[in-house]
Parts: C-alpha cells; structure tokens; sequence
C-alpha cells in the first residue's frame, strides 16, 4: 500500500473510497508492523532459535545437528556442574542483591539530606559505578592477592590479621571475595535509584509526620519506608537480573575456580557454547538461565502487584 | 616488558614506513603512467596479466609481531617466486585464543576451501583433523622430512597414524631457577623433583626467599599445562595412547598430582596462592627476587633481563623441568602449527607455501626477525641464531622433551573435565578420589 493511502487512512474515510471501515481495521497493525519486525527479529527469533538449539545436539567440534528432543535436558538434571553453578549464582544473587539494597538505601538517605558538597559526593560517589567490570576485576585481583595484596597488607598492619589471607584461591573465600567486588561496584547504582524514589516522596507528608512529633526513626519507618517500597522492589529487581548474569568478575578473578568453588551460570555457558562449541548443550543452559531469572521476576511482580493492590 | 613494547613500536612505525614507501612509489609509477598514456596502460595490462598467472590461496594466522609482521614474511615469500600469490589474513593474537579458534571453526566448516593455509593452536589439531576439515600431509611430507622435527611435535601433529599439521612454532615449560642462590648453597641445577623440593625448602627455610617454587595452580588452561608435565614426567599420561579412554586416574598420575598438593600442604614450598595464580601472578615474585625456582614458559626470560621490570637480572637459568626417579623431563607442547585446508582447490600450492614458510632458512627469520622458536633442531645450532637470539638456542634441551597435551577432537570438553578434577583435588587432597572421578567423566565425553 502507497504511504498516500495510509495517511487517507488516518485522515478518515474518503469519499469514493472503497471500503472504510476495513482501512480503519488495518492501519494500527500496519503502523505497528515495523515495531513488531524489529522486536521479532533481535528478541522473539534468537529466543526461539536458542531454545530450539536447546533440543539438538548441534555441536560445531563434531558436525552434528539432529533433533534429540529433551537429552540435553535429561543430561543438564544430572550435570553436577550446572547445579554447583546453579547455587552459586543463586547465592551471589541473593547476598550481593540484599547487600547493596541496604548498604544503597543507608546511602540514599544520607545523599538525600543537604550538607556541604553534596553534589560533589553525589557525583564521586557514581565513580565505581561507572567503571568498566573488568577494569574493577583485575583491580580487585591485586588488591586481594594473597601474597602481595594490598588488602592482606593493611589488616596485618593493622594487627586484624596474622597470616596472609588466601582471599582468591581457598574454597571458602572466593566466592565471598568477589561478592564484596560486586557490591562495592553496583551499591552505587543502588544508592541512585533510591535516591530518586525519595525525591519523589511529597515533603508536606514528611512535615505532617514531624508536626504530629515522629522523630527521625519513625518519621523513616511509617512514612518513607512505605512510600519507597515499590522503587525498592524494582531496583531490586534490576539488581537481582542483572547480578544473576555475573560473568566478568568470576572469569577474571578465578576463571570458576578453585575446584569449581566460584563457577557461575554465566561462565560455565560461556565455556560450554564458546571453548567447546557445543551449542546444543549450552543452550540447555542458557534456557534453564532464562527460566531461574523468569522465576526472580515473577516473584518480584508478585510481591509488588500484592503491594500496591493493598496500598489502593 | 617496556623493552618489549617498545621494541613493538619500533616495528609498528618501521612497517608504517615502509608503507609509506610503497605507497608513495605507487603514486609515482601512476603519475608516470598518465604522463605517458600509452606507456600507462601498458603498464597497468601487464600487471594484471602478471596477478592472473597467479594461483591465489589465502593464508589466515594468528597474530604475531616484534620487529618484523607475518604480512613482510608472507611478502618475502611472494616475492621469491613468480607462481603463486598469497593473501594474508590476519587473526587476533593469540592471548585471544578462543576467538581465534572460533574465527577458524567458521570458516573451515563451510568447506568452501578459504583459508587454504591456516595456523593453529597445538590444543585444536586433533579437532580439526577429526572434522575432516584439515588435509594429511604425509604424501608431502614423508618420515625422513618428518625427522627433521622436534619429535614431540610430530606426536601433536599426527592424528590416528595421519600427519595433519606441521609443525611452525613452539614454547613450552620450563624452569626457571635462581643462578646465584644455587651457587651459594652449593646446589647443582636440580634434576628430580624431589632434589628440586629440597634444595627449595632449603633455600626457604634459610630466609634467602619467600617462596621455593612457584607454578600454576589456576583453574585454566595453564593447570593442565603444569598437571601434564609432572604426570608425564613419571611415565604416567592422561588419555590412554589410542586416545579413546581416560588414564589420569592411574597411580602414576595421582603421585605426581600429590607431588604439586605437596609442594602447599607438605613441603609447603609454595604458597596456597598458586591456586589462583596463572602465568604472570606466579612470574612476579620470581623476577621480584622473592622466590628460587619457578616454571613458566619462555616469555619470562626477557623480563627478567629486563632491568626495570626485574630485580634478578643475570641472576636467572633456564633448564628443563625436573621429573620423578625413573621418569623423563617433560615439557607442555605449546605453540601453533601449520594446517592445510582439506577443501583447498589449490592443495599443490598451498603446500608449497607450506614447505617454503616451514623450511629451515624461513624458520631462522621467524626466530630472529619475530623471537619464534624454531621447531626443527637444526635451526638452533645456525651461527645467527646464536647471535641474535642466545637464550632461545639454549632452549633445545627444554622442547626435546616437549610433550602434547591429550590429543582429541573433544579437546576442549576434556580440558574443562580436567581443569575441574585437578583444582579439586589440589584443594581437598584427596587426588585418587577426584583423579578416578575425571577419569570416569572423560570417559564419558570420548564415548559420545
């Protein structure tokens, strides 16, 4: 159809033309066609094409592509290293996402008062934010070496340890190590968002809690806390989305090591789909991602959809 | 390493000179042509007629540069003959590995004959020849010309009975010991790992260092560099010799694994960092002055002669790795390889290219002009060599004994298997346990 008679469409019926109603049916669909095609052709196309992968055996090493049906799946249930790194992405979600909600929420309601630079600080405070994972990950690499780390070299200065930790290549520690690398580089992004929420909190409520002789802590717990929560729940659920693709952090401070202690989601697909090129099994993977990180969110959605409904 | 950027520096704007060069006498010859027109077309004919005399292959590598490019050694080539004209085509470095692996997976199984020389890693030769995609040499390259290298190298390039690579470059562990702290202590150069850990403990205890001997306990790649080495080196392997079934789980693997839990828990001559620490974490103490002995692979030396990146300048020897009583010296094959497309439509041509960049005066160029290590013997003994390169002519001790990681098509598979079971049991100490356990999931992957 010419662009003449789309914008006779809109315009309205037209005298001598056919049959208007049918033009009036038709254009919201044409005029969402090419939204739709994009939409489909980078999102809806590789999602499906993934989880079609994700029932072959298709593996560049060995020429294979025939139809399996669930094998990969039957295979993925009892592959100890996806649920090894099933836990620990789970884990690193789960702490690293609660730890930067409080630790960006006692930020916020710091930036949020007004004192002397506080646009300056607001501004430096964004810096690690704003750095690029793997710049932050190899400087936390040496920070946290155990032999000539600074982090070791300070707390036995200052007398808090004895011995070197081994930070980055002990079981026990490494995982920790690199949550403490994530909150420190998003806390920021946390502290931001909240910080936006609480401008938008009416000041007069504020006021009137004062007024009534709330102090500080009760002011912050029956005004602010309440009238916060929805911006908590979904700057959570950005967080947790987001940290449960870690992968630059781990592939640079431990690569999934030692003995698997730190292999992520992220990085055992990225190892199984680029280093072995078996794209129908790391697409098992990547679906068995997509499904966990549709569970977060649908357990995000229901909390908040529960939230406002009571709040109306 | 500034030495050794500048040094790319120098060679980045020599190049961009002589490219300038080039392409100023283009502009002249072209001036000159439209001067004389007839002269002009004349000219332009014979040369094009000149390009399609020419059979044209293509020729894809990984990066390499130092005073010279790939490009000015394929040039030379192209010069040298009036047959064949190659087009290089230039991969990312090999530190990215992956993506040029990836870049190479692509193109070859399209089987539509481009590239019709590549270079590879030794780690993908196996895959490679098993998808068919690369053409055995054998007929080119009979046992006497097979002879002329290294034979661990051989070993790498041979897939079931075929010859499906040739050898171009090669590194491998070794290791790097501390000159003026052996002397002192009155030590010889240590040849067993046991002498090695003594002398290291030693020179611990004596407060002369931090660490006796450093190594590579990453969960990556280098693991199983270092974990075949001290297998090899007590006649143990990690895949039976037809390569169908797992043998890291056989009593000679699990004391050398115990050997390196040994060298944190028991002997304690190295720290339990070495766990996370790849190559240059491992290097730094070393050339730091803070440790005796460490292995790692032939890039060392030049840091640690290095004066402002190192504090043991003159003080450091290279010899080969130690190994267990009644075993050999073993060093990690590295390095890359020649490969010849199995769809080339120009397979005479591509292996004459092939036995041209692999001749003995071109891998002198390679050694010299690029800091390549040859891969025939006979190239280290060259009066030039020795000139220009003395620490790599010491190196031929240390690649006889190369050894080629597991040989297989599910190589990669079987190195994530690996790199699993050998961090965890470094971590638990209980090697049989994890040893058997990767034994059984390799057999798992090769029986697919």
């Amino acid at each position: 159809m010419s662009l003449q008679q789309t914008a006779s469409a809109i315009a309205g019926p037209r005298k001598g033309a056919g049959n208007p109603f049918r033009w009036q049916f038709v254009t919201p669909w044409l005029l969402l066609l090419p939204a739709f095609l994009s939409l489909a052709s980078v999102s809806v196309y590789p999602i499906l094409k993934g989880l079609w992968l994700s029932f072959t055996n298709t593996s560049l090493v060995t020429q294979e592509h025939d139809f399996i049906g669930f094998g990969n799946y039957r295979l993925l249930w009892v592959d100890d290293l996806f649920w090894n790194a099933w836990w620990h992405t789970i884990t690193f979600t789960a702490v690293s996402t609660l730890a930067e909600t409080l630790l960006g929420l006692a930020i916020a309601l710091l930036l949020f008062e007004h004192f002397a630079f506080r646009g300056v600080v607001r501004a430096a405070m964004l810096v690690p934010w704003a750095m690029p994972t793997v710049v932050t990950s190899k400087m936390f690499g040496w920070l946290f070496d155990g032999q000539h780390g600074l982090i070791n070299y300070l707390l036995k200065s200052a007398g808090i340890i004895k011995d070197n930790v081994n930070w980055l290549g002990s079981v026990d520690n490494a995982l920790w190590t690199i949550i403490f690398a994530d909150v420190w580089k998003t806390t920021p992004f946390m502290a931001l968002l909240l910080l936006a929420g609480l401008h938008t909190i009416p000041k007069s409520l504020i006021e009137a809690a004062r007024m009534d002789g709330a102090r500080s802590l009760a002011t912050f717990w029956y005004v602010r806390l309440p009238m916060l929560l929805p911006t908590l729940l979904i700057a959570g659920l950005f967080r947790a989305l987001d940290a449960f693709r870690v992968f630059d952090l781990v592939y640079v401070l431990t690569g999934g090591g030692p003995a698997d202690s730190t292999e992520t989601l992220s990085t055992l697909n990225y190892k199984t789909l680029f280093s072995t090129l078996q794209f129908g099994y790391g697409s098992a993977i990547s679906t068995a991602m997509f499904m966990t990180e549709a569970l977060i969110a649908l357990g995000f959605c229901i909390f908040l959809y529960e939230r406002l409904r009571r709040q109306k | 390493m500034s030495q050794d950027e500048s040094g790319r520096s120098a060679a980045k704007t020599a190049l961009a000179a002589s490219l300038n060069r080039r392409s100023l006498l283009k502009g002249a010859s072209l001036a000159a042509g439209s001067m004389a027109l007839g002269g002009g077309l004349l000219a332009s004919t014979s040369s094009g007629a000149r390009a399609a005399d020419r059979t044209e292959i293509t020729f894809a590598s990984a990066k390499f540069y130092a005073k010279k490019t790939i490009a000015q050694i394929v040039d030379a080539f192209n010069e040298s003959q009036s047959k064949i004209h190659v087009k290089y085509i230039e991969l990312p470095p090999p530190s990215s590995s992956t993506e040029v692996h990836q870049a190479l997976v692509q193109q070859l199984a399209r089987r539509n004959g481009a590239p019709d020389v590549f270079t590879q890693d030794v780690v993908w030769i196996a895959e490679f020849a098993g998808a068919g995609w690369a053409l055995p040499l054998d007929e080119y390259f009979p046992a006497a010309a097979r002879a002329e290298y290294f034979p661990g190298l051989i070993d790498a390039c041979t897939y079931q009975g075929k010859l499906t690579a040739l050898p171009w470059i090669v590194d491998g562990g070794m290791l790097f010991y501390r000159k003026d702290l052996l002397e002192a202590a009155g030590a010889k150069v240590p040849e067993t790992w046991a002498d090695m850990a003594m002398i290291a403990a030693e020179l611990q205890k004596g407060g002369k260092v931090d660490f006796g001997y450093l190594w590579q306990g990453k969960q990556a790649e280098v693991l199983v560099c270092d974990a075949v080495e001290v297998i090899a080196s007590n006649n143990g392997s990690i895949l039976s010799s037809d390569g169908k079934t797992a043998s890291v789980g056989s009593d000679q693997a699990v004391e050398a694994m115990q050997f390196l839990y040994d060298t944190i828990n028991k002997t304690k001559i190295s720290p339990a960092d070495v766990l996370s620490w790849d190559e240059e974490p491992s290097r730094l103490p070393f050339t730091a002055g803070k440790a005796a002995f460490l292995r790692n692979w032939s890039y060392v030396y030049g840091i640690a002669q290095d004066p402002s990146a190192s504090s043991v300048v003159d003080k450091v020897g290279v010899a080969p790795l130690p190994h267990f009583a009644g075993g050999k010296s073993a060093a990690c094959l590295g390095g890359y390889q020649y490969g010849v497309n199995a769809s080339t439509k120009n397979r005479e041509a591509a292996v004459e290219f092939l036995t041209w960049m692999s001749s003995p005066a071109t891998q002198l160029r390679f050694a010299v002009d690029l800091g390549l290590a040859p891969t025939r013997p006979a190239v280290f003994n060259e009066a030039e060599l020795a000139k220009e390169q003395p620490f790599m002519q010491t190196l031929q001790g240390v690649f006889t004994g190369a050894t080629p990681r597991p040989v297989t098509p599910k190589y990669a598979q079987v190195s994530l298997a690996l790199q699993s079971g050998f961090s965890r049991g470094l971590v638990s100490g209980d090697i049989k346990k994890e040893l058997t356990a990767t034994a059984s999931k390799i057999d798992a992957i090769l029986g697919t």
